[in-house]
């Protein structure tokens, strides 16, 4: 997905994890999951560089879309659509 | 579901933060997580000593740095992950008989809400043996 296509993805949910190191913003991405619906698209932003990986294993492992990945100042946006 | 298993035999608070990010991190996949309390771990989980759990197992001069490193990261302490992660999965955690005794816990109501149930070790070698992951901490 291209950056320009993403600026046109209506986010449903949004968990601002930059106050945590890892595990936390897993734990709030995991939190948050049951709060929005399938087709739905959550964006995680964090400043651990350990959940650049996280994410994307664990949108794998559960079954949901991984989208991509912005870098910003600082910290990551992570963006996935729960199945 | 993936089971994990965790004999937590060490009482320090560098070991106990390592395990609740440790099963946290299951928590977060759905897998079921079974921690059985071994003898030093068992006084962490003993009411009343939660202030008294302060040394490390490793490094121990270093104890002021890795204090002041886990609060500059906003690291929640041993007994948050474990909190938060018997809300995110079926965590259960199980105190070793002879471990609970040795520090002054014979029965449920002496130890922490964290704690399920009180075990022998033939049901942590029962859980070990059907373990998809098996940790000793």
């Amino acid at each position: 997905m291209t950056t320009e296509e993403l600026s046109s993805l209506k986010i449903d949910k949004s968990v601002d994890a930059r106050g945590t190191a890892c595990p936390g913003p897993l734990l709030a991405a995991k939190k948050a999951i049951g709060e929005i619906q399938g087709g739905q698209v959550m964006e995680i932003l964090s400043a651990d560089e350990g959940t650049r990986r996280d994410i994307p294993k664990w949108c794998t492992k559960k079954g949901y879309e991984y989208i991509r990945v912005i870098e910003d100042s600082g910290y990551f946006k992570l963006y996935m659509r729960k199945s | 579901m993936a089971k994990m298993t965790v004999a937590l035999f060490s009482g320090s608070i560098d070991k106990l933060t390592g395990a609740g990010v440790v099963i946290s991190g299951a928590a977060a996949d759905d897998m079921d997580v079974e921690v059985f309390v071994l003898l030093m771990a068992a006084r962490a989980f003993v009411k009343g000593n939660q202030d008294k759990i302060d040394g490390l197992s490793e490094y121990p001069e270093l104890k002021d740095e890795f204090t002041k490193s886990l609060e500059r990261l906003n690291v929640s302490t041993w007994i948050e992950f474990f909190e938060m992660s018997k809300e995110l999965t079926n965590v259960k955690v199980y105190i070793c008989s002879l471990a609970g005794k040795m520090w002054g816990g014979e029965k449920m109501e002496d130890f922490i809400d964290l704690v399920d149930d009180i075990c022998g070790i033939g049901e942590y070698i029962t859980s070990a043996q059907e373990a998809d992951v098996h940790l000793f901490i």
